[in-house]
């Protein structure tokens, strides 16, 4: 191993480079790509479709991550969004009916959704770290029970009479530019029919976005940071080392279902019903997109930068697959492939991995 | 290493050892009972001929991940590569349908493709988890997500529903049939009943039961008593301890996730002939999920080397009784999911404070 490192000359190095930044280079190549063959999807629209779909797919990711970082894996996200949906949208009914105004009562769900949701994080991180339940089999169980009490909560059909404010919010953006007369933050202004309005940057990306500063920031600079990766390596070390592992361990799970839970309220926002299976699609998104960013399932590896970057190489095929007219099937399958692609280059070149931070 | 220790045990600790052992057969008994006086029309010949035969697909995906998982491994992809292989039968019958091949013709040339095509994936996975040492979650996953996006392909986003007749005849007929003083015949109906005879018509032994008994016995036979069997479990005990042992470890966990996937594609062709159309799995399926539930309600751990083939058809059947028991006890069907995760953490909680005694 230490002959190969000395051996390796210049432009060795170069490709070595090259490789370990191998996902974001493959992203811009899939977009170069997709823009040259057709035409839309490198325009303004085009890319705006791409930030309105990406936010349930890039939280549940950041939730993967945190969990994937500790060597766990937390199967449950999808459906906790889905119960979080359920829960926010039942709340938000309810007191709009019980005669609150709607931009009160929208917060007030939120809020209580907030704290709802935390609760199968912390059963999750109890079940994971006091009673050593495997992560796989704990948060199974939980995707179970949240299915089965959503589910009960709307009786099997879809949660809705949400305000219309609801629908404002989660289908507004943050810049709104009347081209020569008005630039407004969040409130859309009044135009005439057929006037011309650029709407920027979506709602629903800015919030989740805003969340990946600052968690990629706690991930990377914090103490809290530098445990999560201790324990995802080496938990015995990180126990020795002093580190309260079930704690964190239980932290981080609560962390992985309140993402989750943002991601429900979001889709409540953005769809105005809520659905238990709302995050079905999105959690296999959401753990494929932290092995494309480099993840080890072993734990100890990943960041919050790299999970997005694989967010977006998954956004970008599936985009691009939908304009050029085909149909998301194909989606299934090149993730898949891109998928295994990510792994087998790291453990093809594992020189790859090092080379970084 | 555990002689010592069983000369050294209690009659309550062997006790307390047994029933941990098999706390899922007393507590499928205990909930049969209860089902018995809650559940409308449970307690018959006919609804537990109908819980076997609801189960077979769950029978055959637990026990190829069963395999999987003794390993130390996991297939996540059965349960799309089910969908691959039910959507394919169907697609080539349909064809051969079409152009006025004879039925049984027909149905055999499609199922057997099927079931050919079907070990490309668990062969594919085999590769890329033995040779280039891929997790087997990821390596599985992107299968799934391949065998996902194939099925979908190869149907369209349709159900594959022209089929001859007699697809779903043999798929849910009964060995015997028995019209009480009147006539019994054996496979098919007896001919010529009326309407209101139909309703004394006793059906005993459905062929899916055949089918997966001589399934389910030959994979425990080969768990159980051959050479594969054990190299399964040493693989699944130490991976090292087998490599030293002189076990070919590479070439057998290919075996392992290519009998897999030859399971699950045969519950695809299987499904064929139970409902008479093909289909794509869907999202919200998780029948991957539901197999692995069964197989570690049957005693498994995902760190491999342990388990057994009774224990996951225990485990499928505790699924199956309660879903149906729930059902005809009227209790809101969706309590059936959280019923599930909770047996899923009582089994590994119990798993865990009873370490093996015995």
């Amino acid at each position: 191993m230490s002959n190969m490192v000395t051996q390796r000359n210049g432009i060795h190095r170069f490709f070595l480079q090259l490789g370990s930044k191998w996902a974001i280079i493959f992203l811009i190549l899939g977009a170069i790509l997709f823009s040259i063959i057709s035409p839309g999807f490198l325009s303004f629209n085009g890319i705006q479709v791409i930030l309105i779909n990406s936010p349930f797919i890039l939280l549940l990711a950041l939730a993967e991550t945190f969990v994937i970082i500790t060597g766990g894996i937390d199967l449950s996200v999808g459906f906790v969004m889905g119960f979080a949906s359920v829960v926010s949208a039942k709340l938000i009914a309810l007191f709009v009916v019980m005669g609150m105004n709607d931009l009160f009562s929208i917060i007030t769900g939120i809020v209580i959704t907030l704290v709802i949701g935390i609760i199968p994080g912390f059963v999750n991180g109890v079940l994971v770290a006091r009673l050593k339940v495997p992560p796989f089999i704990a948060t199974f169980s939980m995707l179970g029970i949240t299915h089965g009490i959503s589910e009960l909560l709307i009786k099997g059909v879809v949660a809705k009479n949400m305000p219309v404010l609801a629908g404002k919010i989660g289908n507004g953006s943050l810049i709104y530019i009347v081209p020569g007369k008005t630039v407004s933050f969040f409130i859309k202004p009044l135009i005439q029919r057929g006037g011309n309005l650029i709407e920027i940057l979506p709602t629903v990306f800015v919030i989740p976005f805003i969340f990946i500063l600052i968690f990629a920031f706690i991930l990377k600079r914090t103490k809290f940071g530098q445990h999560t990766y201790a324990v995802g390596g080496n938990i015995d070390a990180a126990i020795r080392a002093g580190i309260d592992v079930k704690n964190h361990l239980i932290k981080i799970y609560m962390l992985s279902s309140l993402f989750a839970t943002i991601a429900g309220i979001l889709y409540v926002l953005r769809y105005i019903t809520g659905k238990a299976d709302a995050g079905t699609g999105f959690l296999l998104d959401g753990i494929v997109a932290v092995v494309i960013g480099g993840a080890s399932l072993y734990g100890g590896i990943g960041s919050v930068w790299k999970t997005i970057i694989g967010c977006f190489i998954i956004l970008v095929l599936e985009n691009g697959l939908r304009m050029l007219g085909f149909p998301t099937f194909y989606k299934y399958i090149l993730v898949g492939i891109v998928l295994i692609f990510a792994v087998l280059v790291d453990k093809l070149f594992p020189e790859l991995i090092h080379k970084e931070d | 290493m555990n002689n010592n220790k069983n000369s050294t045990l209690s009659v309550s600790q062997r006790l307390q050892s047994i029933l941990a052992k098999n706390w899922a057969i007393l507590f499928t008994l205990i909930i049969i009972l209860i089902f018995s006086f809650t559940g409308k029309r449970f307690f018959q010949l006919a609804n537990f001929q109908n819980i076997l035969h609801l189960s077979t697909i769950y029978l055959l995906l637990t026990a190829s991940e069963t395999f999987v998982i003794i390993t130390g491994g996991i297939d996540l992809s059965v349960g799309f590569v089910m969908g691959l292989s039910s959507v394919l039968s169907a697609k080539i019958i349909e064809l051969l349908h079409a152009a006025n091949f004879p039925p049984a013709l027909s149905i055999s040339i499609g199922s057997i493709v099927a079931l050919i095509v079907c070990i490309i994936p668990g062969l594919i996975n085999g590769v890329l988890i033995t040779k280039y040492k891929v997790p087997p979650f990821i390596a599985t996953l992107g299968m799934m997500g391949i065998a996902n996006g194939m099925a979908l392909i190869i149907s369209e986003g349709f159900p594959v529903a022209y089929l001859p007749r007699v697809l779903p005849n043999i798929g849910n007929s009964y060995l015997i049939y028995i019209l009480p003083g009147k006539a019994i015949s054996f496979f098919s109906k007896p001919k010529g009943i009326a309407g209101e005879e139909i309703k004394e018509l006793i059906r005993i032994i459905p062929n899916s039961l055949i089918f997966i008994s001589i399934i389910i016995f030959i994979l425990w036979h080969i768990l159980k008593n051959t050479k594969f069997g054990q190299h399964t479990y040493a693989i699944g005990g130490s991976m090292d301890a087998a490599v030293r042992a002189g076990i070919n470890t590479n070439k057998h966990l290919i075996i392992i996730y290519v009998l897999s996937s030859f399971l699950a594609g045969l519950a695809g062709v299987f499904y064929v002939f139970q409902t008479g159309i093909g289909i794509y799995t869907s999202f919200g399926a998780m029948y991957e999920l539901l197999a692995i539930a069964g197989v570690v309600i049957g005693g498994a751990s995902l760190m491999g080397g342990k388990g057994g083939i009774i224990g996951s058809v225990i485990g499928v059947f505790l699924l199956g009784v309660i879903e149906n028991g729930l059902h005809l006890s009227g209790v809101d069907p969706f309590f059936r999911y959280i019923a599930v995760g909770l047996i899923l953490i009582v089994a590994v909680i119990i798993d865990q404070s009873f370490p093996d005694l015995l």
